[in-house]
């Protein structure tokens, strides 16, 4: 069975950046979304497996995926990964539910270790 | 090979090098900073900068190195807003009236591995730098004010009283505030200069405008309008107000008596008062109003006060 | 047709590298200041010279304005403006918090100007192997002809300006502040050959 991939940045280059460090397991059934928006018309209407997401993008931002996931109980592991490095953005994103922060621009290594940590690997 | 030849380099420099370890203790500094400092080596070495140089402003500049090794970035502090950090002697003592250097600092991050652990503070001395456009702001500023004053009586000018006037009027008429204006013009004022010459005649103006000076408020703005004409901006004032400050006036010039050459100069003058009111388009409306209840006071006799017969009709 | 006309895929991926770079000079910011700065996207125009005055005087009215002079490897150099809105300009002096008898206005505004250039430009060199080096930041006269005097007077011949909006937004108080960065062509190509090279790693 393979696992559903969501990524979700306004930047081609930065999706593009995801979906070179994911591992072949997670990297046969990918989705790409442009903005929130996007992403949530996804979440709602398929199964997902895992969500890497950003926060700085236009029409709906990363914090108000976040905020539509956790109101209609749309329940996956997500991975912020985002420029806006603030101390307090990151522990915003994690409250909201997101198992991990990753700065960009992401590393393989450390993308690697995340989903390892949190048992996608 | 190359130490020394960097070392020789940097005590050779014209500018001052100070490197500092992240407790802000000297590690090095070059020879321009050892003389203009006047203080020997091993007083300096290992020793805190604020102990060396005790006239530094503590709080300031620690916030100042702390933002350079967090942010792991240049930062400056030029002579414009600090004249000088370190007191340093500098090399025109004699031919600039400053006495400490004039100083840009450049503070620099030195990082090892990743980690700030010195900073570099770049020191150049801009004391000429500094006189020049000193010299320079001075002129320029007193070119501003030779541009707004009228040489002889100190009033103002006419074009910087008419840009008064303008900038006076559009606000009146924004926040619909009363707006007065007080004409005057000297009477007979080419007869005086012929009896008593022209340099009578100038002391009567400077005179007149002193006069007229001391009696008004602060905000009113006196200028002189024409050859022995003046005018005078009263803001936030309504006509009964401006009658009074005009009565007031020529009351004043037709006592004061100025001695001139051993002679007594008697003057009096001829004034026109008007107000902004709803027809005043453009401000020159509002001198006209002044202008002709002036012609007035002059048809009529002299040496009185007439008011502008539109502002009486309100 | 200009020598920096981007393709969609360079514009992206120079928007990504612009979004990183701010990204972490907020960060910075953020912890220079003890505030939180809200991240908007940030606008990226390129200009070319001869329209730059045109859009300088559709949206900016800016009452203070410091420029910083900038300079890498590989021929990247170029200048820094950043502008003030005027009815921002006693928000900045609330934010920076400084003691009033501490610093001046204009020393606090020069300060700001000179972390959000010197940040920015640090982590944008870093993203395409360069570093940078500063001038010391002035601060020009604060009135709009000064600045177009200023812009005549430009000692290199810039042809195009990438013209970076930031708007800042720190918890109680929001400013606005453009940062145009003028950058000869040479310069340009440069960056747009680094930009190929990132792209080609695709």
């Amino acid at each position: 069975m393979s696992t559903n991939v969501l990524i979700c940045d306004d930047s081609n280059l930065a999706r593009k950046q995801v979906l070179r460090s994911l591992p072949e397991s997670l990297s046969n059934n990918v989705q790409l979304a442009k903005n929130g928006e996007e992403a949530l018309e996804i979440l709602r209407s398929q199964s997902m497996d895992v969500l890497f997401l950003d926060l700085t993008m236009p029409v709906i931002d990363g914090l108000g995926v976040l905020q539509a996931m956790q109101d209609e109980n749309i329940s996956l592991p997500v991975f912020v990964i985002s420029a806006d490095i603030q101390p307090e953005m990151q522990s915003r994103v994690l409250e909201l539910g997101a198992k991990a922060f990753l700065r960009k621009p992401v590393q393989q290594t450390t993308l690697n270790e995340n989903l390892q940590l949190h048992g996608l690997l | 090979m190359l130490d020394e030849l960097c070392i020789n380099i940097s005590n050779r420099l014209n500018t001052g090098i100070l490197i500092l370890d992240n407790n802000y203790n000297i590690i090095m500094w070059n020879r321009f900073l050892q003389v203009h400092a006047n203080k020997e080596d091993n007083h300096v070495e290992g020793k805190s900068v604020f102990t060396v140089f005790p006239e530094l402003p503590r709080r300031w500049l620690e916030r100042k190195l702390s933002s350079v090794v967090q942010l792991k970035t240049q930062s400056f502090c030029g002579w414009e807003q600090r004249h000088h950090l370190f007191e340093l002697s500098h090399s025109r003592p004699i031919t600039t009236d400053s006495h400490f250097m004039a100083q840009n600092c450049t503070f620099l991050p030195v990082e090892v591995e990743g980690d700030v652990e010195r900073i570099c503070i770049l020191i150049e001395d801009v004391t000429d730098v500094c006189h020049y456009q000193t010299q320079l702001n001075k002129a320029l500023e007193e070119l501003a004010i030779s541009n707004r004053i009228d040489g002889l009586t100190q009033a103002f000018n006419r074009k910087h009283w008419e840009e008064c006037l303008a900038k006076e009027f559009s606000r009146a008429r924004r926040y619909q505030h009363d707006l007065a204006l007080v004409m005057l013009d000297l009477d007979h004022f080419k007869l005086l200069n012929d009896t008593f010459g022209h340099q009578g005649g100038d002391m009567v103006l400077i005179e007149t405008a002193k006069t007229i000076d001391k009696l008004l408020r602060m905000g009113d703005l006196f200028g002189r309008y024409g050859g022995e004409e003046f005018a005078v901006i009263l803001p936030n004032t309504d006509l009964e107000g401006a009658e009074e400050v005009a009565e007031r006036i020529r009351q004043a010039i037709a006592k004061s008596a100025i001695n001139h050459q051993d002679r007594r100069i008697s003057v009096t003058a001829s004034i026109g008062v008007a107000v902004i009111d709803s027809d005043d388009s453009r401000y020159e409306d509002l001198i006209s109003n002044a202008d002709t209840a002036l012609y007035q006071a002059k048809a009529t006799g002299r040496n009185r006060v007439c008011l502008a017969k539109e502002a009486v009709e309100i | 047709m200009s020598s920096f006309d981007l393709t969609e895929d360079q514009q992206d991926c120079l928007q990504e590298l612009i979004n990183v770079a701010m990204g972490q000079a907020s960060d910075q910011l953020a912890r220079y200041l003890d505030t939180f700065v809200y991240l908007k996207v940030p606008s990226i125009e390129q200009v070319k010279s001869e329209h730059l005055f045109e859009t300088l005087n559709q949206d900016l009215k800016a009452t203070a304005v410091v420029s910083q002079g900038f300079f890498g490897y590989e021929g990247i150099r170029g200048e820094a403006l950043l502008m003030y809105q005027p009815q921002d300009s006693h928000r900045l002096a609330d934010l920076l918090g400084y003691e009033a008898d501490e610093l001046t206005f204009d020393e606090q505004i020069i300060d700001l100007s000179s972390i959000l250039t010197t940040t920015f430009l640090n982590v944008f060199a870093s993203q395409i192997d360069n570093q940078m080096s500063y001038s010391a930041p002035r601060l020009l006269s604060a009135n709009q002809g000064t600045i177009s005097e200023h812009l005549n007077q430009q000692s290199f011949n810039w042809d195009l300006a990438l013209k970076v909006r930031i708007s800042y937004q720190v918890t109680d108080y929001s400013f606005n502040c453009d940062m145009v960065l003028l950058i000869p062509e040479e310069a340009i190509n440069n960056i747009k050959a680094v930009i190929d090279r990132i792209l080609e790693d695709f």
